[in-house]
């Protein structure tokens, strides 16, 4: 009876383009966003309305909380953009579900019968292109700040098995730094992994818990529909603001992480 | 590519949903972080140079409060110190005046002195003086004598001299 999909179903086709829900209201919420963002920007005043302070509040302590995890002022006007634009996105995009009675609006079309509302989250392709952007722009900065071959030697680390060779060829058996050798490669090995790793971590945990949340509901809805569903939706009230704050949050530490420089490398600059 | 399938995973709706979100970035970025990180900014610096200027301001007023004071106190006292000064000089003036107006007068009063004993000598000298002539004179019409000789004179000078 319940009819749970993975992925968002197309309310309608553009041109062959299936505009399926989630992607409907991720348009509509975007340019609502702009809208609201830009009406503030263009109106702002020294003494705040209601919506302007808001607004400051939450970009000024966003951007303070920013600076104290980036340590720079300089890294955090960067970064700043990228970060709070998925922060604000995906906790507007979760709490819109708590408007009432959108699961009860339907949509018949040759697919079936589609609800016209989906927690927009709960569309995997917009968090993986959100995370892919946000793990390439980490590669980016972590190329620019350790030059290209800096940038590769973190993964394909040889740098004590060329030592050993050297002493080799000097007459002098050293096993310990062949170990050594072995032992960054195979951490270098697990760094690209954990590379990978992070756009998997990072999209599913937001992912899973959207659509979980809507599920669930869907579920303890059919199930009993009074009082029962309510502890669920104060859970999912929290997951929704505490989700959108990790997956951005998470995000800023990997381009943080990617921008900072490790002891050596400084050693090395100073010293050239 | 059956899980890709079933999670919607689709290249053309990946790359309309990269799209839309850059374009959300790039928008807000430019029309709305800017702005308003700018604008926070400014205010910011705005209030804490407020701020600062009200802070320099009092102290100032406290500086000048303080001045005010001692600029007042040292006044009184350079003002008591000048009137007794005065007082002191006045009073040093006019005893000097009365003293040397007091032997002024003593010296005016010694002259006169001087001047009238001298006058009266003269005129007692003139007097004496014309009374011998006289009596002489008259003398000589009562006795109708000449009296000429040094042992007359004599006899009239000692009879003036008892006249006195």
């Amino acid at each position: 009876m319940l009819d749970i999909s993975l992925a968002p179903k197309a309310l309608f086709y553009i041109a062959g383009f299936p505009v399926s829900n989630t992607f409907f209201w991720m348009v509509i919420l975007s340019i609502l966003l702009m809208i609201v963002f830009i009406w503030v920007a263009r109106s702002m005043k020294s003494v705040p309305g209601p919506l302007q302070n808001i607004l400051e509040t939450l970009i000024e302590g966003s951007f303070n909380f920013a600076n104290s995890i980036t340590g720079s002022e300089k890294k955090t006007r960067k970064m700043f953009p990228f970060i709070f634009t998925l922060f604000i996105f995906i906790v507007v995009s979760n709490l819109v579900v708590y408007f009432p009675g959108q699961s009860a609006l339907t949509i018949e079309n040759a697919g079936g019968t589609i609800p016209l509302f989906r927690a927009i989250m709960s569309d995997y392709s917009l968090i993986f292109v959100m995370t892919i952007s946000g793990v390439i722009v980490t590669q980016i900065i972590a190329i620019s700040v350790h030059g290209p071959f800096g940038y590769i030697g973190k993964f394909i680390n040889i740098k004590e098995f060329k030592n050993f060779i050297k002493l080799l060829f000097k007459g002098k058996f050293k096993p310990s730094l062949l170990a050594q050798g072995f032992l960054d490669l195979f951490l270098g090995i697990m760094d690209l992994v954990g590379e990978v790793s992070k756009i998997i971590s990072l999209s599913f945990r937001l992912f899973g818990n959207i659509f979980a949340g809507e599920v669930i509901a869907l579920v303890v809805l059919n199930l009993f529909p009074f009082i029962l569903p309510l502890p669920f939706k104060f859970l999912g009230l929290l997951t929704a603001v505490v989700q959108a704050f990790v997956f951005s949050v998470l995000t800023l530490i990997y381009m943080t992480l990617a921008s900072e420089m490790e002891g050596d490398e400084i050693a090395e600059k100073v010293t050239i | 590519m059956k899980l890709f399938n079933a999670l919607g995973l689709n290249l053309y709706i990946l790359i309309a949903q990269l799209v839309n979100f850059a374009i959300l970035v790039f928008v807000l970025y430019k029309f709305a972080y800017n702005p308003i990180l700018d604008f926070l900014k400014d205010r910011r610096e705005k209030i804490e140079k407020g701020v600062l200027n009200a802070k320099k301001a009092d102290e100032k007023m406290e500086e000048v409060k303080i001045k005010e004071e001692e600029i007042l106190k040292e006044a009184k006292k350079k003002g008591r110190e000048i009137a007794e000064l005065a007082k002191q000089e006045g009073e040093k003036k006019r005893k000097k005046i009365i003293e040397n107006t007091k032997e002024e007068i003593g010296q005016i009063i010694n002259q006169e002195k001087e001047k009238m004993r001298a006058e009266k000598g003269e005129t007692l000298k003139q007097a004496k003086k014309e009374i011998a002539e006289l009596v002489t004179l008259s003398l000589e019409k009562v006795l109708d004598i000449k009296m000429d000789s040094e042992e007359d004179k004599k006899i009239i000078q000692k009879t003036i001299k008892s006249l006195k």
